[in-house]
Formats: C-alpha cells, structure tokens, sequence
C-alpha cells in the first residue's frame, strides 16, 4: 500500500549539542514498560563511532539493486541492556568514598558509549552527534521481511508501525532494517520500535523528541507541504540527506551534514582543507554531501556578511514553532481535553 | 498409521506415560520446508547459504478414547533451545485437513485450510493455529489442544492431545475413519521459526479404530 502523505523529520547535526533530552523524552514516554529496560527508539550517538548496537552500519539488510539482502540479527548486548546503579548506597549513605557507578554486572556497550572517541589526529580530530530514530521509510526493508504481514506503513502518514497482535518474535524484520531500529522484548516477545509518536501526531502534537528538544534541531512536517521546512530543505535547497541511502529504503530522516572549523597545519595555523573528511561524510550521506556542504558554508558565509539567507533562517529557527508544520498543538491542552473525554464518558 | 482406541487417554497424557511401550511407531520422514516456499524475498536470501530443517524424521504414535486424541511424537536434538531470553524455542506442529485437500507444503489455502497444534519450548500452553495458505496463520479454534514435552538423552518427546471433534473452522477426527496429519519441526539453537523448519513433505494416514 502506498501512504497518501509521509510525516518526515529534519535533523540539523550542526546544532545538536549531544544532551540526550530526547532520548529521555522518548524513555519517559514510550519504552518505560517491563521488557524495554534497554530500548533505545531515540539515541543520539558519537560520530565517527560504532554507535548503537555496536557496529550497526556493517551488519547488513536493506536492499541492493532491488534485491533484500541478508543482515546480521542484533543482540542485546550490542544494543547495551540496562544497568541498575548503586544510587542508594553512593548518594544517600553518606559514605563519600562509595563513587557511583552500575551493580548489575560490568556493562561493555551502551547508546553513545563511543562518547568523546571521534576522528581525525589533534589538533585536527573532529566528532559530531547522530541522532537516530526509525526512518519510517519509504520502502520500509523491516516490512517486506515480516513473514506475517505483521508490519504496515499507515496511509494517512506513511509511518511504520508494528501490530503486536501479529508479531510472533521471529524478528527477520531485526535482520532486515539496515538501520538496526528495531528492538525485541524478550518480556512479551514480539519486536518494538519507534512508532513517531503516532498518538501524540494524531492530536497536532510534535514527536516527544522534536519538541523536548533545547537546541531546536529538529524538523517535522509532511514531506510534501510545500510551505513547510522540510520540503525546502530536502527538495527545494537539497541539504537535508537521508542516512545510508545505499540501502535503496528511502527514509524519511533527514540530516543537515555537519560543518566544523577548519584544519591546522603543522604550524597550528588554519588551512583551507575540511576538518571532516568529504569521504566519510560521504560514507553516511552519498555523494550529494559534497554539494550540500558547499551551499550551506556559502549561505553562512553570506550570512555572516550581513546578507539575508533563507536557508540560514531557516535552519536557525528563530520562530520554534515554525519547525514543526500542522504540529503545533500544546501537549498540555491535549492532555486537558483527553481528562474532559474521559469525564464525560464517565458522566 | 492405525489409531487404537484405547480406554482413557488420560494414561497416556505424559511423554513417559508407560502406556506409549506397546502403542507401535512410525517413522515419518523430514526435508526441510523448501527455500522458493518461503512467504517473502528476505526469507529466501537470509537462508540461501544457511542449512536448515535437517532433521531426517520424526516417530510418530498415536491413540484415541473415542473422545480425544493423544499423538507422541519425538525427533533427534542434540541441544535443547527453551527459547529463554532472545534466544529461539524449539517447537513441533501437528497439522490436520480441515476441508478439501490442503496441501501440506502450501500450509493450505483459502478453500482448503488446515489447522494444527502447536507447541513451543518456551510456552507452558499448546496453540491451535488456523492456515489458508503460506503466511496465513492465524489464531484457530480451541480444540481442548495440550503439549506436554521432555527432553531427555538428545531426544525431544511431545504428547499432544486434542479433542477429536471439531467445529467449522477446526479439523475434526472421527473413528472408525482414516484422517491425515503432517510434522513441523523448528530447531530452535539453529535460529529456526516460522517457514525455517523441518516437515513432512507429505501426510501420513491415521487410521482411527472405531
């Protein structure tokens, strides 16, 4: 079935600071139930790095030419599973020696456990946050893996979502999505995933991770509104990418590649050469990196010169809820008329 | 295979229940379902260099009490698979015509379903499971359906019992006739589930005693 609209999200790597207020929005809202200890719907990972699970990008899925290709079937332990912390005893016994730290066992991975690796040698090493969420894809590799058409993209949105009454566990749909975004709960055996905020969308609410998020990096709306920021940012000025577009599934994620100040030569002075390499950017994002990493020093240049630019003020943001397109709606009063509802059912 | 009917199938409830020593067995050979069968492309080029479904047969006995139906089905497994945490189960269906001819390799289809009983090592209760065809499975008729399963010396013993009766979209078992059922086995150490399995490529007659 092919969706009417697609909902789709902007992230701008050049703002995000790596704070995790929208992985915790989404923990707090979605995977706080038994069996989701350790899902992740939202990380934001240290770049270059093996992010999460550990090694994602080589364990295949997807699509090559058209054909469905193999992947690897995560474990938990790639994807880091969930620690319990010694709170009690290192903050409240007074025991100043006692440091903080996990009492379930010696964990070796976790979301963001490349934190502060990076790339590059000083004084030219370089790292960037990757925020990453289902890509709700256009042609969604999870979906056609499902032996029991368990898996659909909604028509009025095009998002992708689960149906747990279906599920069996069997997970080839874990196998298949190249973006390793799926999550088995071992607890009620059947996958679980990003459903972007479907419940709250449905109400003109922004996903918990575009609106939670302080550095104003992402972007929402429908992929064809015209008049709204993505629209302008994938189509109209091409700086908006998908990630691992080699995969042939067509997400509908799309990152704003990031700039970084310029390279030293060995006198520490600043030389004409990109801190990050052209060819890993072009690694996550194809070959159209180069020309959108061009344009967007450009208008910033312009910018900074004292010009206007529509893409900077675009991206900028001034005005928050410009970035969210027909979700504009206060979580708040939702919740206000969700309790009317339920009293005047209960009358 | 003949079908005794025996007095209570209560006696032969548990795989050790010694009932089963004088009840005759038949070896019913397995392929593994095949590769072009599977429901979808993924399916087919995640198992292409993978084997699968290598178990070469399974026994099968069975008895009734004119009531219900109890089949003592056991296969070769050297490593037991609970399914326990991520892991995969080990699991065996019995599959049973409902109408028409289904053909077992097809799981059936929409005018010839067939339903079966399930059972997996990570469950404590056995399924019914409706089929009109390869992919189709869906939640099927109770039939009073139970699994009661050992493992013991790389050895998988399952005795599943069933009502004989069924009802409109259940297959029913009548003494005194001959009906049809067919095996799938999933091993579960070796990442086994749904179409990835072990089965009979053919039925097996039951000759129930009246």
């Amino acid at each position: 079935m092919t969706s009417k609209r697609q909902v789709a999200m902007v992230i701008d790597l050049n703002k995000c600071i790596g704070c995790q207020t929208c992985t915790i929005a989404c923990k707090t809202q979605w995977t706080n139930r038994e069996g989701m200890e350790g899902m992740w719907w939202n990380t934001v990972a240290t770049a270059p790095g093996e992010g999460t699970p550990k090694g994602w990008e080589k364990m295949g899925g997807g699509f090559r030419k058209g054909k469905a290709q193999p992947g690897k079937l995560p474990k938990q332990g790639e994807f880091g599973t969930a620690w319990n912390f010694n709170t009690d005893a290192a903050l409240f016994q007074g025991d100043t020696h006692n440091t903080l730290g996990p009492i379930t066992g010696d964990p070796d991975w976790g979301t963001n456990w490349d934190e502060d690796v990076g790339g590059g040698e000083y004084p030219n090493s370089f790292q960037f946050y990757i925020p990453r969420i289902c890509n709700h894809c256009t042609k969604p590799a999870c979906m056609e893996a499902c032996p029991r058409g368990a898996i659909f993209k909604r028509e009025e949105d095009g998002i992708v979502v689960i149906n747990e009454d279906h599920c069996r566990g069997f997970r080839f749909c874990q196998e298949a999505c190249p973006y390793k975004e799926i999550y088995y709960n071992t607890v009620s055996g059947v996958s679980q995933k990003c459903i972007m905020c479907a419940p709250r969308l449905e109400e003109g609410v922004p996903t918990a991770c575009s609106r939670q998020c302080p550095g104003r990096v992402r972007f929402l709306g429908f992929l064809d509104d015209e008049d709204g920021p993505i629209h302008k940012l994938v189509y109209q000025y091409k700086v908006a990418l998908a990630l691992h577009p080699e995969y042939e599934t067509e997400p509908n994620v799309f990152y704003i590649p990031p700039l970084a100040p310029p390279s030293f030569d060995d006198e520490g002075n600043p030389i004409d050469e990109d801190r990050i390499p052209l060819d890993y950017l072009e690694s996550l994002f194809g070959k159209e990196v180069g020309p959108a990493v061009e344009l967007l020093k450009a208008e910033k240049a312009k910018k900074k010169a004292g010009s206007d630019s529509d893409l900077m003020d675009t991206l900028i943001a001034r005005n928050w809820m410009d970035m969210f397109g027909p979700f504009t709606t206060n979580p708040k009063d939702v919740a206000r008329t969700l309790e009317q509802r339920v009293q005047n059912r209960q009358g | 295979m003949r079908v005794q009917n025996v007095r209570s199938i209560a006696d032969y409830a548990e795989p050790q229940s010694p009932g089963w020593g004088t009840v005759g067995s038949t070896d019913v050979e397995m392929v593994p379902a095949p590769l072009g069968l599977q429901p979808n492309e993924y399916v087919q080029v995640s198992w292409e260099e993978r084997p699968y479904g290598l178990l070469e047969q399974a026994s099968l006995r069975a008895v009734h009490d004119g009531a219900k139906i109890a089949v003592h089905l056991s296969w070769a497994d050297a490593q037991p698979s609970t399914g326990a945490g991520e892991g995969f189960p080990d699991g065996a269906a019995l599959a049973f015509p409902v109408r028409g001819e289904p053909e077992l390799m097809l799981m059936g289809s929409p005018d010839a379903p067939m339903q079966f009983v399930q059972w997996q090592a990570s469950k404590k209760e056995a399924r019914s499971v409706l089929a009109k065809g390869i992919g189709s499975s869906r939640p099927g008729e109770p039939v009073d359906e139970t699994a009661k399963a050992s493992w013991s010396g790389g050895l998988w013993t399952v005795v599943f019992t069933r009502s004989l009766a069924g009802s409109g979209e259940s297959a029913s078992l009548v003494p005194g006739s001959t009906s049809q059922i067919g095996i799938a086995v999933w091993n579960g150490s070796n990442e086994e589930r749904a179409g990835i399995k072990a089965v009979s490529p053919d039925w097996t007659a039951l000759s129930l005693d009246p």
